[in-house]
């Protein structure tokens, strides 16, 4: 079955192999080796951004492909980065709360060690306390369990009840809006539970390898990434080639035809909609440990939004173009708006890209929209011809 | 202006005479029957005084008891008291008795400065005098003075005052008054318990405090509930340790020892590596330290670990009670089922209130929405950028009112304006993007989002990030006022009005106009309309310019009751999203309905939940969702095979 | 012959308009029925019945030996059952080939996760190229179903109904914008069809009709308004006056 899926589509095997070689050639260049052409906070950017790539596919899976425009998947992005975070801070705290109370006289109570810890990491939002939804912050393997389980019943509960009522089209992009801004409406009070607007930090201290240096961390977590990315697209080119593709592209494109042929199209929407979230939340999982911190501004409404900009620029359905538009847009825009781009003198006025980027980006993307549908990934339909 | 009850025309330094009463001076030869203790007061002498003055009756008793307490009474060498008009070098007097005007050295005279305490006792027989003042200004000061810190003293002169009040609203307001008085301080408690029923109608924050002071309580505990006026018995299990610490402080509990004493109390026992024989390292449980702590207490080393158990034991022998101040019980239950009562009104007044408050942030919602409805009910048309028309008129309002300095002149015309900017960027909008996309609604979201972030960064660029304020005119300021607990503010009344003018202006276009005619058939069926000689292009631009123009005046109507800034837009347009979706599209009363809902619905959770806005932003989006579940087609769907296509 | 479908006393409103009016109609198996009327009468809104896309107000539509209650089921459910259902216009997956759109059709597991782990047989490529033989579109499997001509579309439209293996077929206006030389060919798909199961063609050319050769039921405000072979029914002077009443007026 492998094969076949292989033979039939080419184009994962030239992704897979240039991904691979990027990966190769990071690591080379990278301060691991001795090279140290690619510092370690550009090798941080490359992994975050392949954790955005990974994302964007899953997006163009579910609005691509499926032809679902959900505007909350950067809400299970967050989760899974909140989930593997609760576990990064609880065992580094741990792990510096024992460091500091074995000075002491009298070994300390295991009440007195979690004290000690909810003190650190909850003092900045005035309690001490471990709410309920930290029950297994102290478990790397729950909290990974998490990562995929949170977002996965989240999408399908969430899916359930707006696919049954047949909730689509714009109004479903408006209903996953409104989840993706209670979520972070709610994440943002101080007694959510995960520290208010202070959101999670110090994530890229990984308990365990305090003595490794960040730019060995970095390097794992890079190619961890990649390794997600190949993973996924796979899986995901897998799923959407075949007849499940039929039929995943025959709801996109005529629900109704699809409904007369006698599937359940609301099943196959819940099934993708769950399996990309889960997705997403993984991706998140990988990411925020390489940034460092979280917070709710990340699952804002607007965060989704610029992951569909990602993929619509990319070109949508086509794995790769979702691939291309996260990579090259995330790229432009911390290159734009971290001053690496110069500033323009037009005599009266002089153009600074961190002001001006935003009005490029938004003019840019109604303009592929309008004249580009395909994105970037449609250029390739020239230039490539796909074997009919 | 004091009426002059003496002639004027005896001559300064004749005053000071033997035969006082033959030359016509009452009121200054009782202050020098008293003269030691007017020139050098205190709390208690003071009131010798002031018996004596308020026994005289003397007409000229006010004005001099207000001067004495404002440090203006100065003496003379002679020890005679003169009102000091203006100081200087040269002082300005005034006789106490004629009120006739000279002037002295003021080396020859001392100024007599009664301190705080004095100054409050002539302060409470002042008010005596003052409720019967013939200036109504004065008997108002008074009033108010009595109802800041009412006391026992002032209800039979408050009482007296009564009937001879000429001011009717004051006398309203004395009756009130004493009334209140009469709750707390009256001597027999049948008046007493009769003011206290008559307050129970009232739900002014006086009436409440009255009511509230009468029921004041101290709480106690005894081994046995003791007589007396008990409010209350506590239930010591609810808080133990709270309750616990009342036992410590009366001293009938040894102190708790909690963990950090226990932990404490063995380092400072550690002998070679152990405490009481146990080994340092296997105190690493609560138990073990318990135990070892036990040990040192047997051994008398330290106190007696009082754990839980000894609490709720301590607790248990204990009665914690709350006793009422008052001692008649009949006066507290009266005051209880009086307060009860009035916070039963107080509910109802506070639902109408809650009911205004809704009213007006629906019409926020639905200024912010019609026009959304117009453009993505109307035309499937989803705009994101509307949320930064909605700006754009906030900050056309804001431009105008750096030329325009008046604002009841620069927001008649920001509003105009305002709709000129926004229709004309709708128009373009649609003429350039929109245009291109219809049959494509997904990716008309997706372009109007670019224009979005475009625009508000353009804002950003051109305004900074800090808000700018929209002022709005004077007349707007303030609130119409109902009672205490019902009011609101009159910039809300107008946004009110305004979006009822745009109810109508709306409904008026849209059902008797051509235009409105023209709209709704290019709604139903385009290729028809367009083959009847309606150019379908002309209408669409026009009713996209209407939607965002109608968003540029709400902008304006935001912007006067909350800041502007480049990101008010986006505040909105989740919101107006749902508004038009749960209203359901395509129909202007169903945004009506959707706005409604979700302002009142938004009050009434920020009501259940009041320390906590975003709780209650979550909670109405969570209901939101599901209310879209049961009704996808929103609150005024259409029916039939239009809706289902 | 044997009663497939029995619908009988079936009412439905939208807004205070009668779309369907008390309607009683029933079909055998096999059958070829043509349905006609004037617009308006209510065979979009019938079709719609059967397929559960729209619940009447009061009625019952009875299907198959078992005597099943199709009110209440879902699209998919009545479909699987053995209903398959045409559209006015041609919806084709115009994105994927006539192979793909022929395979998605053909009966086999709908279950999300069957259709995941599904694998291409022999079995049923051989009941693709027989179903595209029998349309004629056996040389165009490769192509995109959006590059087809008007009349292929409605064939891929019609194959993929077969490849489904319905009991029930419901065609809307399948002769619509096609040429006669078209039109002769689907008139022979739908009478072969009709040789082994219920068929039921809505059409407004009477021209079409004619040339099925079957029953006719004629729609008028929501009822059956007469029923036998079209010489009979275009005599009876009720339809006559339904559809050249205003010539008259």
């Amino acid at each position: 079955m492998k094969n076949t899926f292989i033979a039939q589509n080419p184009s994962v095997l030239w992704f897979l192999a240039a991904l691979g070689l990027f990966t190769f050639g990071v690591t080379m260049l990278s301060e691991v080796t001795g090279v140290g052409v690619i510092s370690t906070s550009f090798v941080k950017t490359l992994g975050k951004t392949l954790c955005l790539c990974l994302i964007a596919i899953a997006m163009d899976v579910v609005w691509g492909y499926c032809g679902i425009l959900s505007l909350g998947h950067f809400a299970f992005f967050g989760i899974g980065g909140y989930a593997v975070g609760m576990w990064l801070m609880y065992a580094r705290t741990e792990g510096i709360v024992l460091e500091s109370l074995t000075s002491q006289t009298i070994p300390p109570t295991p009440q007195e060690i979690t004290d000690a810890i909810g003190n650190q990491i909850f003092g900045v939002v005035g309690s001490a306390e471990f709410p309920m939804i930290w029950a297994f912050a102290d478990s790397l393997f729950l909290q990974l369990l998490m990562v995929v389980l949170v977002p996965g019943l989240l999408a399908l509960v969430f899916g359930w009840l707006a696919f049954r009522s047949r909730v689509t089209g714009v109004y479903l992009s408006i209903l996953t809006q409104a989840m993706t801004l209670a979520l972070s409406l709610y994440l943002f009070q101080n007694d959510s539970g995960l520290r208010g607007n202070n959101g999670l930090s110090g994530l890229q201290n990984i308990p365990g390898f305090k003595a490794t240096p960040q730019a060995t961390i970095s390097i794992i977590f890079f190619i961890a990434s990649a390794a997600a990315l190949a993973l996924g697209y796979v899986f995901f080119a897998w799923v959407v080639s075949g007849k499940m593709g039929s039929v995943v592209k025959g709801i996109r494109d005529n629900e109704a035809r699809v409904r007369f042929l006698g599937y359940h199209v609301e099943s196959y929407k819940l099934f993708i909609f769950t399996i990309t979230a889960i997705v997403s939340g993984i991706a998140g999982a990988l990411y925020y440990p390489q940034a460092g911190i979280i917070n709710p501004g990340e699952i804002a409404p607007i965060a989704s939004i610029y992951l569909a900009v990602w993929v619509a620029i990319g070109g949508r359905g086509r794995l790769y173009g979702a691939v291309i538009g996260a990579a090259f847009v995330s790229l432009m825009s911390s290159w734009f708006t971290g001053g690496g781009a110069p500033s323009i003198p037009l005599g009266f006025y002089t153009v600074e890209w961190t002001d001006w980027w935003l009005v490029l980006l938004g003019f840019s993307f109604v303009t592929v929209t309008l004249f580009f549908p395909k994105g970037i990934g449609g250029l390739f339909d020239y230039l490539v011809r796909k074997p009919s | 202006m004091r009426p002059i009850f003496f002639t004027i025309g005896l001559i300064f330094g004749t005053l000071h005479s033997a035969q006082a009463q033959d030359t016509g001076t009452p009121f200054q030869d009782i202050l020098q029957t008293h003269a030691g203790e007017v020139a050098k007061p205190s709390r208690r002498s003071v009131s010798v005084v002031l018996d004596d003055l308020i026994a005289a009756g003397l007409p000229q008793t006010t004005e001099f008891l207000e001067e004495w307490s404002a440090r203006n009474v100065w003496q003379d060498i002679d020890g005679t008291f003169f009102i000091v008009t203006s100081e200087g070098d040269q002082l300005g007097l005034r006789d106490v008795d004629s009120g006739a005007e000279s002037r002295g050295d003021k080396r020859d005279f001392t100024q007599i400065r009664p301190n705080g305490g004095v100054r409050r006792v002539i302060g409470t027989a002042l008010v005596q005098f003052q409720l019967s003042d013939p200036d109504l200004a004065r008997r108002e000061t008074a009033l108010v003075s009595i109802a800041r810190k009412p006391e026992a003293a002032q209800l039979a002169p408050l009482l007296a005052s009564i009937d001879g009040e000429q001011d009717a609203g004051l006398k309203a307001r004395k009756v009130q008054l004493a009334n209140f008085l009469s709750a707390r301080f009256a001597d027999a408690p049948e008046d007493r318990i009769a003011a206290i029923e008559s307050l129970s109608k009232d739900t002014s924050v006086e009436a409440r405090s009255v009511l509230n002071q009468i029921l004041t309580v101290k709480s106690g505990l005894a081994k046995d509930l003791p007589e007396g006026n008990i409010a209350r018995v506590l239930d010591p299990t609810v808080a133990p340790d709270a309750f616990y610490q009342q036992l410590i402080d009366a001293d009938l509990a040894p102190i708790r020892t909690p963990p950090t004493v226990v932990r404490a109390a063995l380092e400072a026992n550690i002998v070679e590596g152990r405490v009481a024989d146990i080994p340092v390292a296997q105190l690493d449980t609560d138990e073990a330290r318990n135990r070892a702590y036990a040990r040192l207490a047997e051994a008398g080393t330290v106190p007696q670990l009082v754990t839980n158990v000894y609490r709720d034991a301590a607790l248990s022998e204990h009665v914690f009670y709350e006793i009422y101040n008052e001692e008649n019980a009949e006066i507290t239950a009266a005051a209880e089922a009086a307060l009860k009562s009035v916070e039963a009104r107080v509910g109802w007044a506070q639902t109408a209130d809650l009911a205004l408050d809704g009213l007006s942030l629906a019409s926020i919602y639905f200024l912010a929405a019609i026009g959304l409805a117009i453009t993505f009910g109307v035309m499937g048309v989803i705009n994101m950028a509307h949320g930064e028309f909605i700006m754009m008129g906030a900050y056309t309002g804001y431009v105008v009112q750096l030329f325009i300095p008046d604002y009841t002149v620069s927001i008649i015309v920001a509003l105009p304006l305002a709709f000129a900017i926004t229709f004309g960027a709708g128009v373009t909008m649609e003429r350039l993007v929109i245009r291109h996309l219809y049959h494509r609604p997904l990716e008309t979201l997706l372009a109007t989002f670019g224009i979005s972030i475009a625009l508000q960064q353009l804002a950003k660029n051109i305004f900074g990030t800090q808000a700018r304020p929209l002022t709005s005119p004077d007349w707007l300021d303030g609130a119409l006022v109902f009672s205490d607990v019902i009011q609101i503010s009159y910039i809300r009344i107008a946004i009110f009005v305004l979006a009822l003018l745009f109810l109508g202006l709306i409904l008026f276009v849209l059902k008797r106009t051509r235009l409105g005619l023209e709209v709704r058939a290019v709604t139903q069926n385009p290729g028809m309309a367009a083959s009847m000689g309606i150019n379908p292009d002309r209408i669409n631009m026009l009713t996209f310019g209407l939607g965002s123009g109608i968003a540029g005046i709400a902008g304006v109507a935001i912007g006067l009751y909350a800041k502007v800034t480049s990101e008010m837009g986006a505040d909105y347009i989740v919101q107006s999203f749902m508004t038009v979706v749960v209203g359901g599209v395509g129909n202007v009363w169903g945004t009506l309905a959707g706005a409604s809902m979700i302002g009142f619905l938004q009050k009434g959770i920020e009501w259940l939940n009041p320390s906590n806005t975003l709780a209650a932003q979550t909670y109405m989006i969570l209901f939101i969702i599901l209310f879209i579940q049961f009704r996808p087609k929103g609150i005024v769907a259409l029916k039939g095979r239009a809706a289902a296509d | 012959m044997s009663m497939l479908l029995e619908v009988s006393g079936v009412t439905v409103t939208f807004d205070g308009f009668r779309a369907i009016n008390n309607l009683s109609i029933n079909f055998a198996e096999p059958e070829l029925r043509a349905i006609i009327g004037p617009n308006g009468a209510g065979k979009t809104t019938f079709m719609d019945i059967v397929t559960g896309k729209t619940k009447p107000d009061k009625g019952r539509v009875i299907w198959g030996e078992k005597n099943m209650s199709l009110l209440g089921m879902s699209e998919s459910q009545i479909a699987m059952e053995g209903i398959g259902r045409k559209f006015q216009k041609p919806t084709v997956f115009e994105d994927q080939t006539v192979r793909q759109n022929l395979a998605m059709a053909l009966k086999n597991p709908r279950g999300a996760f069957a259709v995941l782990m599904h694998k291409k047989t022999a079995a049923n490529g051989a009941r693709i190229e027989a179903i595209a033989e029998e349309i004629g579109l056996l040389g165009e499997l490769r192509r995109s179903a959006g590059e087809l001509s008007h009349g292929q579309k409605q064939w891929l439209e019609i194959g993929m109904l077969l490849a489904q293996e319905p009991r029930l077929l419901l065609v809307d206006e399948p002769a619509a914008g096609m040429t006669t030389e078209e039109r002769e060919k689907t008139t022979d798909i739908l009478r072969r069809a009709a040789e082994t199961r219920a068929v039921v063609v809505v059409e407004h050319d009477m021209e079409f009709v004619r040339r099925l050769a079957c029953k006719v039921t004629v729609l008028h405000e929501g009822s059956v308004l007469a029923e036998g072979s079209l010489d009979h029914v275009t005599s009876n002077p009720d339809v006559i006056e339904v559809y050249l009443g205003r010539a008259n007026a």
